[in-house]
């Protein structure tokens, strides 16, 4: 066994134990060791992407060499890997870019607590991503949800607190039916590793026994995990969690938690159920049905909004919805294209947070949108920032929410039922969406009176006033040009990584 | 030599960011602390732009008529490549492309002194040139989608040049008509993907006729989406509406060449997307020719009726642009050779007429600041070869021989005539003659007005300023005249390309 392979393993406990070492430093250390620690993860993925690109195959790794119904075992292939790496980089530049709205909104108290849920996430959400069993997945599922709840809570003003109960309410939700839904596949199969439990459903499959049990089973877990990432009717949380909570939390929120949960319904689809299982069963249609009325009705609160950060954050729903209707498509390429959009959203929700908040800091720390005149001049790189994720989110070409949009009307041009649905949505969704951005974009550049400036007191940052947040938006624009330029590496490795799932 | 291509498209890009950053600073100076708003230097601007204007349109001239070459930039997807090809329709439109955008910067140069803000206004027309130029070029439907929303959103910044509320309203407004245009085109590009055999523009079409067995129908849906769609650009109902209210209020060089110029691209896109992805087979003779035909000639109708009773020269002038924009479509829904060659015609005269309208209502605007018609009475005294360079316009748009505009519809009228299209063969000649009577009406008594006030008006006559705008509109006039009277080259070079065509 190479010793790259022990990787995966090793940067769930790094990213675990940092957790409690955080609690007895202060605020400061704690900070440089998470992102050490982000660091190091982000380079052991890669180095075990590179050692999974070069095998060209998937490989078990049992946890303290005890074979699979005892003990606990994890499971990397490409895409696992990819999407490690991939959610390390984004949470190190948000944390980046977030570091002194931290200073300035956190307690001096509360400081290193930060540190240790961003680590229990960052543990929580490698190990759903790397892990082969489901009872272990909704154990980390949960951490995930707390450690959450931590980040929107930290920053103490009354409506924090509130979003936070509300996600937390919401989010237990979901878990229990999540819970339920494994429930019932233990009961049906016996089993609680994904690889055994497949085999299990498929024998049961054929057999046509237990077919509604198994139907509940599907659509309990589906839901559960649709509620958790604010899929459209269960998407109340959204706004207030990602609205008011600190930048790094909102961006990391945004960008990561949900897509976790997203990662995790991915591969009970293919690794616990069976794809052709899940298709034919009519889940997947419900799941399309409520993607399409996120794609529009999240576009239409968000144009209704009148507070850049709620907008960005009702944006999201809208996106969430893109995806969940990829997976409703029931095919390989709209699998591929949900995935892909999980990766240019990440990518570009994160920018639009973190740029929105270089944009409220010249605007009088003001989220209305009517203060933020003329703020792509007072904040150049900001205003920079937030016209690319603009773009990109309009699905412009050049960006990555093109690549994400043409890949998704590719996949539904394959599917003779749903193909109009779909177009006509990514339509109407499209053109929503280029009202709500543009009309901020403009606004940004839209020259604001001398006298005004004055009376509000606006002052202007230059690029090096902030050199953390700086490095993390040109990373960011970076990270969104070349996804929307070069799409073919990415969709290859996923389309490779679903491939080695089966 | 191939990758010469290259060299008219980046840079003028190139040149263009560079003016855009160095207006910003400007602005970064003003909106500073209490310093001084310093002036531009706007000879160097000019001087700048027109140098490069100059060597690219050179560059793009000599590229286009020196045979075909192409180049590939980049795969934008798998087999998606960004891809140049010029041939003999790419050339056509580069050609007065270049002429008249050219003609209209020389004019800019003067005429732009009283809006200000000139690094701005030349560093976004110098982008817009080198993306028109790339959009002639492409070699591919992908290639053209992405510089075609390219070039709405570089030539957007033109029309809200002076930020005032209106402005910003009536870019929006721009902006999401054309938005909405093209993601119907984008929709059809979904469906020709999968059913073409390549994207790439080949003379006649590539749709697969073994997929598209059975599946005519949407694929035909897609075609009139893709009509309508592009047809924004081109002022056609039911997505005509931006155009009268982008051009009041755009700076009269943004006017001049968003009529002639811009609209011009929504042409171009439909007569790729038809006649060399679709192939004209494919819609001759079905509801899409019919619906296609109806529109066309119910915005022939409707934009000389609106135009007949707008009261300020630059709307009238913009509603003008909508009537006869659409003689061009009216001519490519023929679907025939002669039909063909007319609407080519006419997208070359018309830039040239258009411009030197735009032209003149620009000069009165800039000597006079009043902008209704009725405030032009007696101004032929004034001003008379200004006036005169109108009538002359006029007359071409008309079409009263030997002027350019003749020639053209004569061959639109012949091609419709020759025509297999059951009652439009009357109805089409008729409409065109009505809209040309109606066009007189709306053009003519300006003219008239103007040298012939009546003997209660006391005139004001001095000697008549002229300067480079002057000279610029008698270029512009003597070519909308002179064409008429040597068609022969041109008419053989369109009929050549029609005859490819079909």
């Amino acid at each position: 066994m190479a010793f790259v392979q022990n990787f995966p393993f090793m940067s769930i406990i790094l990213s675990l134990f940092s957790g409690p070492i955080s609690s007895v430093l202060s605020g400061k250390k704690a900070k440089w060791l998470n992102m050490a620690v982000i660091t190091v993860i982000g380079c052991m993925s890669g180095a075990v992407l590179a050692y999974v690109l070069g095998t060209g195959e998937s490989y078990v790794y049992t946890m303290g060499h005890f074979s699979a119904p005892w003990g606990n075992e994890i499971r990397v292939g490409v895409l696992e890997a990819a999407m490690a790496l991939f959610f390390c980089v984004i949470m190190l530049l948000s944390m980046l870019g977030g570091a002194r709205e931290r200073l300035l909104e956190i307690e001096e108290s509360k400081q290193n607590l930060y540190y240790i849920m961003v680590n229990l996430l960052l543990c929580s959400l490698l190990a759903l991503i790397y892990t082969n069993d489901l009872f272990t997945a909704y154990v980390f599922v949960e951490i995930n949800t707390i450690s959450a709840c931590g980040l929107i809570m930290i920053r103490q003003n009354g409506r924090t607190i509130e979003a936070a109960t509300r996600y937390m309410i919401m989010s237990l939700l979901g878990s229990g039916l999540l819970l339920l839904g494994i429930c019932f596949l233990y009961d049906l199969t016996g089993h609680l590793l994904m690889s055994n439990i497949k085999e299990q459903v498929a024998l049961l499959h054929q057999s046509g026994e237990y077919h509604i049990p198994l139907l509940v089973s599907v659509g309990l877990m589906s839901v559960g995990l649709a509620i958790k990432s604010a899929l459209y009717p269960f998407h109340t949380w959204l706004p207030d969690a990602y609205g008011y909570s600190t930048l790094s939390s909102a961006a990391i929120l945004s960008s990561l938690v949900s897509k976790g949960y997203i990662f995790l319904l991915v591969k009970i689809f293919y690794r616990v159920i069976g794809f052709d299982i899940v298709r034919d069963s009519k889940v997947v249609n419900v799941l399309f049905v409520f993607g399409l009325a996120g794609m529009i009705l999240g576009s239409v609160s968000a144009i209704r909004e009148g507070n850049i950060r709620r907008m960005i954050a009702f944006s999201s729903v809208a996106q969430i919805g893109y995806i969940y209707m990829g997976f409703g498509l029931g095919t390989v390429s709209g699998m591929i294209a949900s995935i892909y959009h999980v990766v240019s959203h990440a990518a570009t929700k994160s920018l639009l947070f973190v740029s929105a908040s270089g944009i409220t800091d010249v605007s009088g720390d003001s989220t209305d949108f009517f203060d933020l005149t003329g703020a792509g001049y007072r904040n150049k790189l900001a205003g920079v920032a937030f016209t690319v994720g603009s773009l990109a989110m309009v699905g412009f070409p050049m960006f990555s929410g093109f690549i994400s949009k043409l890949l998704f009307a590719q996949a539904a041009v394959e599917s003779v039922n749903k193909m109009l649905p779909t177009l006509i949505a990514l339509a109407i969704s499209t053109i929503l969406n280029a009202v709500y951005f543009m009309k901020t974009v403009i606004r940004l550049y839209t020259p604001e009176k001398k006298a005004a400036l004055e009376k509000k007191n606006f002052h202007s940052i230059k690029m090096w006033d902030q050199p953390s947040k700086s490095i993390a938006l040109i990373c960011f624009i970076a990270l969104n040009i070349l996804l929307g330029l070069s799409s073919d590496p990415v969709v290859s490795l996923i389309r490779s990584g679903l491939k080695m799932f089966t | 030599m191939n990758t010469w291509i290259l060299l008219p498209i980046f840079l003028p890009i190139a040149v263009g960011i560079g003016l855009l950053f160095s207006s910003f600073r400007m602005h970064l100076k003003m909106t500073g602390e209490g310093a001084a708003p310093a002036a531009e230097n706007t000879n160097l601007i000019h001087g700048i732009a027109g140098a490069v204007l100059g060597i690219s349109a050179a560059a793009a001239l000599v590229c286009a008529w020196t045979g075909e070459k192409s180049v590939i930039l980049f795969y934008l997807m798998k087999d998606v490549p960004i891809y140049f090809h010029i041939d003999k329709t790419g050339s056509l439109f580069v050609t007065v492309m270049s002429l008249v955008w050219l003609a209209v910067c020389i004019y800019a140069f003067v005429y732009m002194k009283h809006e200000g803000e000139e690094a701005r206004f030349f560093g976004f027309y110098l982008v817009v040139y080198g993306v028109l130029v790339a959009l002639d070029f492409s070699g591919n439907l992908v290639t053209l989608y992405f510089f075609y929303e390219l070039m709405t959103l570089s030539s957007m910044p033109l029309v809200l040049h002076n930020g005032s509320r209106e402005a910003i309203m009536a870019a929006l407004k721009y902006l999401f008509y054309s938005m909405c245009g093209a993601y119907l085109g984008l929709f059809a590009i979904f469906f020709l993907y999968r059913y073409c055999d390549t994207l790439a523009f080949t003379a006649g079409g590539s749709l697969n006729q073994a997929l598209i067995q059975g599946n005519e129908g949407i694929v035909r849906i897609a075609v009139l989406a893709m009509v309508v769609g592009f047809g924004a650009k081109a002022g056609m109902f039911p997505l005509h509406a931006w155009l009268p209210a982008a051009h009041p209020v755009a700076p009269t060089p943004a006017s001049a060449a968003l009529s002639g110029i811009i609209v011009k691209c929504g042409v171009l896109a439909i007569i790729r997307g038809v006649y060399y992805v679709v192939g004209a087979e494919f819609v001759r003779g079905t509801w899409v020719q019919t619906v296609w035909m109806t529109i066309s000639l119910l915005t022939v109708f409707m934009g000389s009726m609106l135009a007949y009773r707008e009261p300020v020269l630059k709307k009238r002038l913009a509603y003008s642009t909508v009537s006869q924009v659409s003689y061009i479509l009216f001519g490519l829904s023929v679907l025939s050779p002669t039909g063909m060659a007319g609407a080519l015609l006419h997208t070359v005269f018309h830039a040239f007429i258009k411009a030197a309208l735009f032209m003149t209502a620009g000069i009165f605007l800039f000597r006079k600041g009043k902008s209704r018609v009725d405030d032009y009475v007696g101004i032929g005294k004034e001003m008379p070869v200004t006036l005169w360079c109108y009538t002359f316009a006029s007359l071409a748009l008309v079409g009263i021989p030997p002027t350019s505009g003749f020639i053209s519809k004569w061959y639109l009228a012949q091609g419709a005539l020759q025509g297999d299209i059951g009652v439009f063969r009357y109805v089409g000649p008729a409409v065109l003659l009505v809209s040309a009577l109606l066009t007189a009406g709306y053009l003519l008594p300006v003219t008239m007005k103007g040298f012939l006030p009546g003997k209660d008006r006391s005139v004001h006559t001095g000697k008549e300023t002229i300067d480079r705008m002057t000279v610029m509109l008698v270029i512009m006039a003597l070519a909308a005249v002179v064409l008429g009277i040597f068609p022969n080259p041109l008419v053989g070079y369109t009929s050549e390309i029609a005859a490819s065509l079909m």
